[in-house]
């Protein structure tokens, strides 16, 4: 039931990211020589189209807000318990540290998310738009599946430590 | 003390010199260990062949301490660590607590020889351990047939200390657990569940009963509130008869006191697990990226083979062709820079300058 709402949840992304990712080169109407991503700026309400919400449940969501020149994802990582909770802000933090690495991965994730994504024009013509979205709906799914190992590999890790420490009674 | 070798390194480092030397030799070192544990090694080459060696350590339980030294109990388990090498000086030097004569010419040259340097190594263990065992062996002691079952507070870390309550039939060692970070906090309640589900396991029925909680134990009512103020909670282990009988005893001992130390290694080397299985994931993360970008290539590459003039034009993006510019730039700089004036250079930044061409790419910080 779980991977069947995640399939789903990760399909509507796909489908609206597909939707979405039409951008176009678009110098900046305030600043001459400027070229700036409009979803960033907001400054011109007639390049910015509606901002979707796709939410899996209330944990998990995915927010995705296009404009003429740039597209602007952030994503919410569900956090079942307090583990959960700082593996993912770790290893997001971790991520966000090294977003050059990334090229599409912002350094500050938008308020009330884990992680953004800012996608330009120079980035369609850079890489192809499928392989971009292949590469953010297999993100999402690379991290709910590295955060559920590394809270049982934490577990395990506890659980063994545990063992030896109580062998010593015996 | 955040130690699980009972023997001093640096110690047992001068003793092994000592013992190697073929001539006598003059050593008069002093030693800090942990902050608080002093050792002062004293051996001279002309005189008589001993070596001194001197001890100043804090004690668990203060009020064990007596006026004239260690407590009796002590002095006997230090007497029992080399008879025949070493010899307990009466008074010890100013400033230790206790002072051994080691009579190192009677140390074998074998495997015997070096068992008795690293025992002699961990004389600070020893004297740590015998007031807790001494505690252990004491089950029936007046306090707990009279019914007062007053905890003990045992510092055997300045910041970290841990209450011993007799009870009958068993003793309770609780070790309320303070870490600097929430990451730690909660690493470690993870283990602490973790040791409570095994500790309640058939297989572990005979090792010391475990119980953490995130609140003080009703035993520590009474205590001051800074010693219960805790972010880590309190664990507790039920030492019974059975846990301190024969060489069980010193087991049992030695894993009470470096709990504490066991718990922090354990954090410290889940956090470095994690973070090397983040880094790992990174890689990963970014190939899948990096494939994206260089399949792109490849395939711009592929649909150019038309005609070689066109080719060059479609490889050829505004970025690429401006960083191309940016190289020509460079070279025409490094014409001109060949020679050298003296004075020229200001002269140059001045007015000769290159105007920097901002990137189409490039865009501006954002608050």
């Amino acid at each position: 039931m779980a991977a069947n709402t995640l399939r789903l949840y990760l399909t509507c992304i796909r489908n609206t990211l597909e939707a979405a990712m039409c951008l176009q080169n678009f110098p900046c109407q305030e600043v001459e020589r400027h070229n700036k991503p409009e979803v960033e700026l907001k400054t011109s309400p007639e390049l910015l189209l509606n901002s979707v919400i796709i939410c899996r449940n209330e944990a998990e969501r995915c927010l995705i807000e296009t404009s003429i020149n740039s597209l602007r994802i952030s994503l919410k990582v569900k956090q079942a318990d307090e583990l959960e909770n700082i593996l993912t802000k770790k290893f997001l933090r971790f991520l966000s540290m090294r977003a050059e690495a990334f090229q599409v991965l912002r350094r500050k994730p938008v308020q009330g998310y884990d992680i953004s994504f800012l996608v330009t024009n120079y980035h369609c013509e850079e890489m192809q738009k499928h392989k971009l979205i292949d590469f953010i709906v297999q993100f999402m799914e690379d991290i709910d599946k590295e955060i559920s190992e590394l809270k049982l590999s934490v577990n395990t890790r506890g659980r063994l430590v545990a063992t030896e420490f109580l062998k010593q009674f015996i | 003390m955040a130690c699980f070798e009972r023997e001093s390194p640096a110690l047992k480092e001068i003793l092994m010199k000592l013992y190697r030397a073929e001539k006598p030799m003059e050593v008069d070192h002093h030693l800090h260990e942990f902050g608080a544990v002093e050792y002062h090694v004293q051996a001279s080459a002309s005189g008589p062949p001993y070596i001194y060696l001197s001890i100043s350590t804090p004690l668990l339980y203060q009020e064990s301490m007596l006026s004239s030294g260690l407590p009796r109990y002590t002095l006997e388990m230090v007497k029992r660590i080399c008879p025949d090498v070493a010899e307990i000086i009466e008074p010890p030097k100013e400033r230790y607590q206790l002072t051994l004569r080691l009579d190192y010419w009677r140390i074998p040259h074998n495997k015997d020889g070096l068992k008795m340097i690293a025992s002699i190594s961990s004389i600070q263990g020893v004297i740590l351990s015998s007031q807790l065992k001494d505690m252990l062996m004491n089950v029936n002691s007046l306090e707990v047939s009279q019914g007062m079952y007053r905890p003990i507070k045992l510092i055997y870390h300045p910041r970290e200390p841990f209450f011993v309550i007799k009870q009958p039939e068993k003793i309770t060692a609780v070790f309320p657990m303070r870490f600097k970070e929430a990451t730690d906090v909660i690493i470690a309640t993870a283990f602490f569940q973790e040791l409570m589900d095994m500790g309640s396991s058939k297989a572990f029925a005979k090792a010391p009963h475990c119980i953490w909680s995130p609140i003080p134990p009703p035993e520590l009512r009474g205590e001051p509130i800074e010693d219960l103020s805790t972010n880590g909670g309190f664990v507790s282990f039920d030492i019974t008869a059975r846990h301190v009988e024969g060489k069980r005893l010193d087991k049992t001992v030695w894993n009470l006191l470096n709990f504490y130390a066991f718990v922090k290694y354990h954090v410290k080397s889940t956090r470095g697990f994690i973070q090397r299985r983040m880094r790992m994931r990174l890689d990963a993360l970014v190939e899948v990226l990096h494939k994206a970008g260089i399949e792109d290539e490849h395939q711009t590459g592929k649909k150019g083979r038309g005609s070689k003039g066109k080719r060059k034009l479609l490889t050829f993006s505004k970025s690429k062709l401006l960083k191309k510019r940016y190289n020509f730039i460079d070279k025409i700089k490094r014409i001109r820079y060949r020679i050298k004036i003296h004075w020229f250079s200001r002269f140059r930044k001045r007015w000769l300058s290159f105007p920097r061409f901002s990137s189409l790419k490039s865009y501006e910080r954002l608050n």
